[in-house]
């Protein structure tokens, strides 16, 4: 009986050199562009794509942040049959800028998200595709301040749902906080918006991670001194001073309390003074239209 | 809308282009349409001209290239670069105006950078990512949709030998994989003319061959090339189109091939009637020596050709043999680049 013997052609093995074929498809232009480059600077902000080690950082600060949200939960899930009053060791207006895991993560991601593009020497390649620096700009602002929005917002949502579902009423809850859904949602956009402009202005200055992140912390921490200094002994219910706005690091935390209370918080270095919310709106814009300057300045040249 | 994206996934399975530039003109936004212009000339630069503070970096060139793989020769700081960044719009002409695939670059760059695929010489790549990430998210930046650019990373880092090694950090590759990922990047957006800076610097023997091999098939794909180098070699081994540029002015422009055949030194043999002949070039202005009883002149392009035709027959002179000696393009940008044109 003899071997069954394959086919002769599966026998045979060949090397196909698959060549090139055009694409045909349809094309975007700076419009797709400027989203791609958004989608690949939140993958990199987040480590998505690279190693483990690019993810820690990200995901740690977002469990820091998460944190008191969930205790919170859960220290009114224990201590709802007890309490006459509902235990509350966060409110939702403190919960907006948990300032130093924030800083933290902005003095981590910017840098990340900005610098290895100038130091690589990857930008122009990206301006050899239809973009313009306007839409680099665009692009990497957006794309920090969306991470930088949801690490803000995702905790909010947390302890929101939490509060509702360990609440006697979870309707009742809802509809006695429907202010609260558009009052955290604006806050943490102005918090995401003010410190993505300032990481990202900063982190175009060099090309060097390590400097833009010190530089971050360096800015928030020097400005914060510095308005202590110049608000001097300031204590609650006393006038403050206008000196506090210098603080770059709380001037987002004082326009969240105009869009919850409605004005200045009498606990804050600024009550007392004149047309403190205007004032601080104001600077708040100011900041933002220096640091677009500086990004501008900064990327002008690919369209000279 | 869906199935126009699914037109997108059609990677390069195939072993020959089956889409004609008619149609690649038609997958372009309309804006980009209605200025294409397969059939004429790849690159027409008019007058161009380009100063910096203290120095001109391109000086009135005017030039018209056809499609093709084309060398653009000089040594450094002869105003390559420079030229590149005028092309893709990074850079504004002082004087003068350039058009890529029949669009003005100065009027519609971004439909112009849309068209072109860019390697630079210098290292441009994101150390800690995959060349697969790179180069596909390279695609998305050329505006394929997602899927698409996956599809095409994956088959054009096949194409240029990365099939194994796309998955790995870029960190780790040697210098000839990082310039195949900086070729693929340039290539996943289907470009119709791409740039590549000094393509072959850095590599060794092999990995250059390698390199030039890939820009010699690009041509027979569809893609025109446009090799800034200064290495008359690898053009000559290459491209079948030359510019020479020395100081930002054009030296020559013109056919490889015809360049090699027209410049050089032309053989005659006279019957040894060597004297009289070399005296009739010189009156001319052509040079010529005798040795071993023929004639070597040096002559430069037709024009040169036609005056040697002219004295042999002026003299009466016996012509046994003119043939013509084949250059390198060294020795034609050496004798040009004192003279212009």
């Amino acid at each position: 009986m003899s071997a069954i013997e394959p086919p002769t052609e599966l026998r045979r093995g060949a090397v196909y050199d698959r060549g090139y074929r055009p694409y045909d498809g349809p094309r975007g232009m700076r419009g797709a562009a400027t989203f791609a480059l958004y989608k690949a600077s939140i993958r990199r902000a987040l480590g998505l794509r690279r190693a483990w080690r690019q993810k820690v950082a990200p995901f740690v600060l977002l469990a820091v942040v998460t944190v008191p949200a969930i205790v919170n939960v859960g220290i009114g899930y224990v201590t709802r049959d007890r309490l006459g009053d509902r235990f509350q060791i966060v409110t939702y207006r403190n919960y907006v800028g948990v300032s130093a895991a924030l800083l933290l993560f902005v003095a981590v991601v910017t840098p990340d998200v900005m610098c290895p593009d100038r130091r690589q020497h990857v930008l122009p390649l990206m301006f050899a595709r239809p973009l313009i620096g306007v839409d680099y700009v665009v692009a990497k602002v957006a794309s920090v301040a969306t991470i930088l929005f949801a690490f803000s917002f995702l905790p909010q949502v947390v302890l929101f749902v939490g509060n509702m579902l360990v609440s006697d009423g979870a309707l009742d809850y809802f509809t006695g906080h429907l202010d609260i859904l558009w009052k955290v949602p604006a806050a943490v956009i102005v918090l995401a918006v003010h410190y993505a402009v300032i990481g990202c202005a900063i982190s175009s200055l060099t090309e060097r991670r390590i400097v833009a992140g010190a530089s971050v912390i360096g800015l928030f921490l020097l400005t914060s001194i510095t308005s202590a200094v110049i608000v001097g002994d300031w204590s609650v219910g006393k006038g403050g001073s206008a000196g506090a706005l210098i603080n770059v690091l709380a001037l987002p935390l004082y326009l969240r309390d105009v869009i919850f209370l409605g004005h200045i918080d009498i606990d804050s270095p600024l009550n007392g003074v004149g047309w403190g919310g205007l004032l601080v709106l104001a600077t708040y814009l100011a900041i933002l239209l220096g640091g677009a300057g500086v990004l501008w300045r900064r990327y002008r040249w690919v369209e000279r | 809308m869906r199935h126009l994206w699914l037109r997108g996934r059609c990677g390069l399975a195939s072993r020959q282009p089956t889409t004609e530039p008619a149609e690649r003109a038609a997958a372009l936004p309309v804006a980009c349409q209605t200025q294409t212009m397969e059939d004429g000339p790849l690159l027409r630069v008019n007058g161009l001209t380009k100063r910096y503070p203290g120095v001109t970096a391109v000086d009135d060139l005017t030039l018209e290239l056809p499609r093709g793989r084309i060398g653009l020769v000089g040594a450094n700081g002869a105003g390559k670069s420079t030229m590149f960044r005028l092309l893709l719009g990074l850079a504004h002409p002082t004087e003068g105006r350039i058009e890529v695939c029949g669009v003005d670059v100065e009027h519609d760059p971004i439909s112009v950078r849309a068209r072109l695929g860019y390697m630079p010489e210098h290292d441009c790549l994101p150390l800690d990512q995959t060349a697969a990430d790179v180069v596909s998210t390279f695609g998305e930046l050329s505006g394929l949709p997602a899927r698409a650019a996956r599809q095409r990373a994956s088959d054009i880092l096949d194409l240029v030998g990365l099939d194994e090694a796309r998955f790995r950090p870029i960190g780790g590759f040697s210098t000839g994989m990082r310039q195949r990922t900086k070729l693929a990047q340039a290539l996943v957006g289907d470009p119709e003319l791409v740039l590549l800076d000094e393509p072959t610097a850095g590599l060794d023997p092999t990995g250059r061959e390698e390199m030039l091999e890939l820009v010699s098939r690009l041509g027979s794909f569809g893609i025109s090339v446009l090799m800034a180098t200064h290495l008359l070699d690898d053009v000559q081994q290459v491209c079948d189109h030359v510019v020479m540029i020395d100081g930002g002015k054009l030296v020559v422009s013109g056919g490889t091939q015809s360049l090699l055949e027209r410049n050089g030194v032309v053989t005659l043999d006279v019957g040894g009637r060597v004297d009289a002949l070399i005296a009739g070039l010189a009156a001319r202005g052509i040079t010529a020596l005798a040795m071993d009883g023929v004639v070597e002149a040096t002559v430069d392009g037709d024009e040169d050709m036609d005056v040697l035709r002219d004295v042999v027959a002026d003299l009466e002179l016996p012509l046994f043999r003119l043939s013509s000696r084949l250059t390198s393009l060294d020795e034609v940008f050496v004798r040009r680049a004192g003279s212009p044109s």
